[in-house]
């Protein structure tokens, strides 16, 4: 497919002109973070942080913090109480630029949840579908690995392509743009793009491989869904790693890979606005029952469903062999390591699931 | 005897009369510290065992003790953590007797979201996380990044509670380590506030709607709290009364920051791990420190300093002293 | 100050937004008293009656201001004439703690004042809240800090 240039400097004006189109989020610094911002055409245009890993995911692009599902009003049309429920409008189609590899690998978990693989399809999310479709995704090489990067150890790499649109390398002097979908090629379709020269193609593919190279080899944890499974009963080891979790979002909210929601109405007077937003099992009121029984009010038991979760109940529920382990919802991008303010280490606990399992000392 | 091994020394002592001792590890990488329960004589080993020692004990261990109230426990304290335990001692959340206290003289903690603009402005490094090996010695920490090393003045990533501490030791503690530092000099001018509001009324309006646009709700900046102790009876959880909505709004977020402060008036003691555990480093202490000062200022009280004083706010006097009676 | 017309939309001479939580033994009393005696008033004022000024939670003032409020103004009994004793003076403390916390939000200390007015002074009362819905006019609109989207609904239907 098509691989194209540009400019350091003419960057800011290509997502300028992008963002005519699509609704286009790009990492920008906010104080000590690095966040998705919107790309405001009318605003001057800015660089994009690329020198930062962003601190939160991209996932907010398909799955807003929260999005209004419908609007209701509250009338009597004929004296007897009524409800006007009203559809929102369709959202405008988003295009994500800088997003690390492993964000866009998140969304590959999303997909079969919300396209129905518990139900065999029969209850689509459209919602979230229709924001997917209309996704365009370009996806940044990472150049150097963090202490807390693991996107190897569960099927990625800092170059992987999976799930973008767009694979963008950063050259000295700009960006080599390389098309992966006939979505991806479409937005490359521009004048401020000129075709990449061959020489640029392949520095493109040596920083890449660069890029591979400087990743810590993986680690093995295939068998994890059946050691965590082992796991589930073991009080103490759970225990023993959530000790210092505080019970907060900030793993799930920072997640590419978790999708967990909440419904609300929000009323003001007779009007209101039904509400899907952002929940975490980490917080005890996830599963809070009306009568007052919490299944999971100890914060290990909420721990462990979050780890078991990942590497355990969606691969047996997603399996991509028949007896093999299934897809694991993690992509390894390590911001729940890196944002706890306690530094719970999801590699350590999976590891030591797996190391204890092989010792049998369970 | 180097601080380290002073207080491993006392924390074996302690640890056969009570349940675990709290205090912190090394975490996963060189410049991150985790909170370490020791139940063993092994686990002492991993006491501060990184590269920054106590300099990267950040986290405050007196957030764990409501939840293990019932169980003796042995918590190893900076200053700020040890007003933090008086605190919840002086509000009968915990009980005192229940608590072995180890102290220490602090010379205060790295700030990992300054550390964090720091290396951005060096481009080719970018954040904690790409930071290979470590190396504190005096008073300048040594990265290497990328290959490259760079030096950091101890103070430049200190955080900046730490040289405004007037409490560097442990207000209250049953052995102590080391000797302690002098701090009768030290005062508290609140300059990050003075500064915030030397910001026209309506930038300091547009500076919190910028921050708190980015919050994420996740929640940190509560659970990170020693004094936010309703847990899953949050009142920015209450459907009724129904203070915050759903909504990615950033009114409410904001709201639910003053919800915060409002409920630690003349209760934080200013130990800043709202502001630490943020994600997203959003300054949220300035807004407690502000409260803090307003109660400073009227009632000549800060809080964490004795377990048997009145939180001012719980408690009035007929012809106050420091308010002036309104004149309409 | 002239009565301002409430269906006058120009900015200038739009009504503010002001709540007033008024006790129900003394201030609620005194602008009752106020009403009987026919002194004349600015009606700015949306008042809600609360048991004591000591039922104010601080969390309302600021709710209502950064929901749109222009003012806030709370009052109750006189100190040491407290229906129940002593919750005025728990209330001192805490509005005048608010009052001090206003400047670091951004939010002008003067859109939130409190008062002591005993059901007798009505007089007093007609003083208080004509005085401060002047100043509250000359502050002008209060700011408004960004609201999410989903709630746009709102605006059309001018909430």
């Amino acid at each position: 497919m098509d691989a194209k240039f540009i400019s350091r400097g003419q960057l800011p004006e290509w997502l300028r002109s992008l963002a005519a189109r699509f609704a286009v989020l790009a990492p920008a610094r906010a104080g000590s973070s690095v966040i998705y911002r919107p790309v405001d055409p009318e605003a001057p245009p800015r660089q994009p942080e690329l020198a930062v890993k962003p601190t939160e995911s991209a996932k907010r692009a398909l799955f807003p913090l929260s999005e209004a599902l419908l609007t209701f009003v509250k009338n009597q049309p004929d004296g007897k109480p009524g409800l006007e429920l009203r559809e929102t409008p369709p959202p405008r189609p988003c295009l994500v630029f800088g997003l690390p590899s492993c964000d866009a690998r998140g969304f590959l978990v999303f997909d079969p949840v919300y396209a129905g693989s518990g139900t065999a399809g029969k209850f689509q999310d459209n919602y979230y579908l229709r924001r997917r479709e209309q996704a365009v995704l370009i996806v940044k090489t990472c150049p150097r690995p963090l202490s807390t990067c693991f996107c190897n150890w569960v099927g990625g790499g800092p170059a992987s392509t999976e799930g973008a649109d767009v694979l963008a390398t950063e050259l000295k002097d700009g960006l080599v743009l390389e098309a992966l979908t006939g979505k991806g090629a479409r937005v490359l379709d521009s004048a401020l793009l000129r075709p990449a020269a061959d020489e640029q193609l392949t520095a493109a593919a040596q920083s890449r491989a660069a890029s591979e190279a400087a990743m810590p080899p993986p680690v093995d944890i295939s068998g994890c869904a059946r050691a965590l499974r082992g796991k589930f009963d073991s009080a103490g080891f759970w225990q023993g790693h959530s000790a210092g979790c505080l019970s907060c979002g900030a793993c799930t909210c920072l997640c590419p890979t978790c999708y967990c929601f909440d419904l609300s109405d929000e009323e003001r007077g007779s009007r209101g606005v039904r509400l899907r937003s952002w929940d975490s099992c980490m917080l005890p009121l996830f599963t809070q029952e009306t009568g007052g029984h919490n299944p999971r009010a100890a914060k290990a038991a909420r721990l462990r469903n979050r780890i078991s979760h990942k590497f355990s109940f969606y691969p047996d529920l997603h399996p991509s062999l028949p007896g093999q382990d299934g897809h694991i919802a993690c992509c390894g991008c390590g911001r729940c390591i890196r944002s706890c303010p306690s530094a719970v280490d999801i590699r350590r606990i999976v590891t030591e699931a797996l190391g204890t399992a092989a010792e049998g000392a369970e | 005897m180097a601080l380290r091994e002073q207080l491993k020394k006392m924390i074996l002592e302690v640890l056969p009369g009570v349940d675990c001792v709290i205090g912190w590890g090394a975490g996963y990488d060189a410049l991150h510290a985790a909170p370490l329960f020791m139940r063993a004589p092994e686990d002492v080993e991993r006491f501060l065992s990184g590269p920054l020692g106590a300099f990267g004990a950040v986290q405050n261990p007196a957030l764990f003790l409501p939840e293990l109230a019932g169980k003796k426990i042995g918590l190893v304290v900076k200053g700020c953590d040890s007003r933090s335990v008086v605190q919840l001692a002086a509000e009968n959340l915990i009980k005192r007797e229940e608590v072995v206290i180890i102290g220490f003289p602090c010379e205060g903690v790295i700030d990992l979201h300054k550390l964090r603009n720091k290396l951005a402005a060096h481009f080719v490094v970018n954040e904690p996380g790409g930071v290979t090996a470590v190396n504190l010695a005096g008073d300048h920490l040594a990265l290497t990044a990328g290959g490259q090393e760079y030096t950091f003045k101890r103070d430049e990533i200190m955080a900046d509670k730490c040289p405004r501490c007037r409490e560097p030791n442990a207000v209250i503690s049953d052995c102590f380590a080391g000797i302690e530092r002098r701090a009768d000099n030290i005062a508290d001018d609140y300059e990050d506030i003075a500064a915030l509001e030397r910001m026209s009324l309506e930038d300091r309006f547009r500076f919190w709607e910028q921050e708190m646009s980015r919050c994420v709700r996740c929640y940190a900046c509560r659970n990170a709290c020693p004094l936010c102790v309703c847990r899953d009876h949050c009142a920015g959880a209450s459907r009724d009364p129904h203070w915050l909505t759903q909504a990615d709004s950033t009114r409410d977020k904001f709201m639910f920051q003053l919800i915060h402060t409002l409920h630690l008036a003349g209760r934080c003691t200013g130990c800043g791990e709202c502001q630490r555990a943020c994600p997203l480093g959003i300054p949220v202490l300035l807004l407690k420190r502000s409260l803090g000062r307003a109660v400073e200022e009227m009632f000549d009280y800060r809080a964490g300093l004795d377990t048997e004083a009145k939180p001012p706010l719980l408690t009035f006097r007929v012809e106050e002293r420091k308010i002036k009676e309104r004149e309409w | 100050m002239p009565l301002l017309n409430k269906h006058d939309r120009r900015p200038e001479h739009r009504e503010a937004r002001i709540v007033g939580f008024l006790c129900n033994w003394c201030s609620y009393g005194g602008a009752d008293t106020a009403g009987v005696g026919r002194y004349s008033q600015p009606s700015d004022l949306r008042i809600i009656r609360v048991p004591c000024s000591g039922r104010v939670n601080p969390l309302f003032i600021l709710k209502a201001l950064l929901n749109g409020a222009d003012g806030v103004l709370v009052s109750g009994c006189h100190p040491r004439d407290c229906h129940y004793a002593e919750g005025n003076f728990y209330a001192r403390r805490r509005l005048e703690a608010v009052k001090r916390f206003l400047p670091t939000l951004g939010i002008d200390p003067r859109r939130f004042e409190y008062s002591w007015v005993s059901a007798a002074e009505g007089g007093r009362w007609q003083k208080v809240v004509t005085e401060f819905t002047a100043q509250i006019h000359s502050l002008g609109p209060s700011p408004l800090m960004a609201d999410a989207p989903e709630f746009d609904f709102l605006k059309e239907c001018g909430i």
